[in-house]
């Protein structure tokens, strides 16, 4: 008989000390989330360092970005990449090293070349990516280079790659129009020589 | 009452037809439209503060819809009219071995089940559909209707899951309508009456008046009645009939789309009627907690909708707390505990309405 009351005692007082646990976290719902809202709030991003101090081992491969104005179109980074995902199409210049109109970019790099060839198609696949950072070394302008890290200045880091759709993961860099451009450019003069 | 009065008015108004049947008609099916309405909105309401409560409790946020593209809402306000229409353009599908008016049949008699009972529910001083003055009766005996339509839905689906629900089920609800009927019976001494409108008048005039307050016995019957009227709604712990990590989803296994909805709704309104029982039975109904603050027949309305929700919300809360119980738990809880306590919660009271009131 008193055993009897004595779980009934336990089972209420143990329910209501549940309860008064599981009510504390209703009422401090404010601070004690663990949700973060994804696409507006982020985890911080943790420093990279892999043990290594030589410099070049330590960068951050995140993405590769391509500065098009800078980019002469010498097929380095394509012949360099050891899956080739990067496809480049150029087309000779009517003029070197000044800018043109149509095409909006052709002119002088940054470091002083100029430039002979347009850039029509420049896709990089970073669904095929391998993150082997081989491309960026012999380019002679350093235009292709991994976002964030030490290229931080230059573009923001950019590591989730979360798209829609699969095609979405090719990025087209060279500048949209430039083909078009350079065909009416073509047209032109053809029609000026006749 | 409501019935009564939608009738004077119309005859009233239309005083060349007066004594028409059809008016008749239109005075009860108006109500029954408002009950739907109600119970509609009754049901977005409850499942969105279920979601976020339990949310909360688990340091979650639920459903916040924030950013572009297709989200519920501010504070996800929309996800439970997201998750009704999910429901009801869902394929509905009747299984090729099921007895198929069977199937049909017991979505709709849990459902009325559950909407007869609102009938005899007091809303407020004047709103009442029907004053019976055997209101509490009444609402005990329909709530049996449930067990009908549980076994009908776990038998017709021919599936081995639901059939276990159906039983479980059966055998839960007919358990522990005795201690709940057993703490009905305390109240039904004090107040004298059976009629819901009669025992709410004897709990007049503040909060110490309340019958839950009455004498050192009334406590302890409401909780027995809470805890019974939690195993009749099937709600956690003593979610045996689906429960789903054993039975997959217990009587519903087979049901999806609008069928599966309206278990689901009905399951809802089920535990509004209860909780309205136990204001009206101990929480003193639409009385104001205070003896003349705010305790006007306009506000009767809001103190009854509150106090309820109020339980409502504890049932939420129990059932993100306490794990679901065992069957020979259950039906130990029930025989072994709750009837033999209910049984000398009768007797004391009354000795104590004799010696004492």
């Amino acid at each position: 008989m008193i055993k009897y009351f004595k779980d009934i005692f336990t089972a209420s007082s143990a329910i209501l000390g549940g309860m008064f646990i599981t009510f504390n976290h209703l009422i401090r719902a404010k601070s004690g989330i663990a949700t973060l809202q994804y696409p507006e709030e982020r985890w911080p991003r943790p420093e990279r360092n892999i043990g290594f101090n030589h410099e070049n081992y330590n960068v951050i491969r995140s993405r590769l970005h391509v500065d098009m104005d800078d980019c002469i179109g010498c097929l380095k980074c394509e012949r360099a990449c050891p899956v080739d995902c990067i496809k480049i199409e150029t087309e000779k210049a009517p003029d070197r090293g000044t800018d043109i109109k149509d095409v909006k970019h052709i002119g002088i790099t940054k470091n002083g070349t100029k430039k002979a060839l347009v850039v029509t198609r420049f896709d990089i696949d970073m669904s095929e990516c391998c993150y082997c950072n081989l491309c960026t070394y012999p380019c002679p302008e350093e235009c292709i280079f991994m976002t964030g890290g030490p290229n931080a200045p230059k573009h923001p880091i950019d590591y989730e790659f979360s798209e829609p759709d699969r095609s979405d993961l090719i990025y087209r860099f060279a500048k949209p129009g430039t083909k078009e451009g350079l065909e009416k450019l073509l047209d032109k003069k053809q029609e000026v020589e006749a | 009452m409501t019935v009564d009065f939608i009738y004077d008015t119309l005859n009233d108004f239309f005083p060349s037809l007066a004594g028409n049947d059809f008016f008749l008609f239109i005075s009860m099916l108006l109500p029954i439209a408002g009950l739907l309405g109600f119970i509609t909105i009754y049901g977005f309401g409850v499942i969105y503060s279920e979601i976020k409560v339990s949310s909360f409790i688990q340091d979650k946020t639920g459903p916040m819809g924030q950013g572009p593209g297709l989200h519920a809402g501010k504070w996800g306000l929309l996800q439970p009219v997201a998750d009704g229409i999910k429901l009801f353009i869902k394929e509905d599908i009747i299984p090729a071995s099921a007895d198929r008016p069977l199937f049909i049949l017991a979505p709709f008699m849990i459902f009325i089940g559950a909407l007869v009972a609102f009938i005899a529910v007091p809303f407020g001083e004047k709103i009442i559909i029907a004053d019976m003055n055997i209101g509490m009766l009444y609402i005990l005996g329909v709530g049996s209707i449930a067990v009908i339509a549980l076994i009908l839905a776990g038998w017709s689906s021919n599936n081995k899951w639901a059939l276990y629900g159906g039983m479980r089920s059966a055998a839960q609800i007919i358990s522990y309508e005795i201690p709940a009927g057993i703490s009905l019976v305390v109240v039904i001494m004090l107040a004298s009456s059976l009629n819901m409108q009669d025992i709410i008048a004897y709990q007049k005039g503040g909060i110490f008046n309340w019958i839950i307050f009455d004498n050192p016995f009334m406590p302890i019957a409401f909780v027995i009645y809470f805890i019974s009227a939690l195993a009749e709604c099937n709600r956690t712990p003593f979610d045996l009939p689906e429960s789903e990590s054993e039975l997959v989803a217990g009587f519903v296994t087979e049901y999806s789309g609008t069928r599966y909805a309206i278990f689901f709704l009905s399951e809802y309104a089920n535990m509004f009627v209860v909780s309205a029982v136990a204001v009206t039975a101990f929480l003193g109904g639409w009385q104001s907690p205070f003896p003349n603050f705010l305790n006007t027949p306009a506000f009767s309305m809001f103190w009854m909708i509150s106090k309820t929700f109020f339980l409502i919300f504890i049932m939420i809360w129990v059932r993100w707390t306490v794990p679901r119980l065992r069957v020979d738990q259950l039906m130990h809880l029930c025989w072994k505990v709750f009837i033999p306590i209910g049984l000398f919660n009768v007797f004391g009271v009354a000795i104590w309405t004799i010696v004492i009131g």
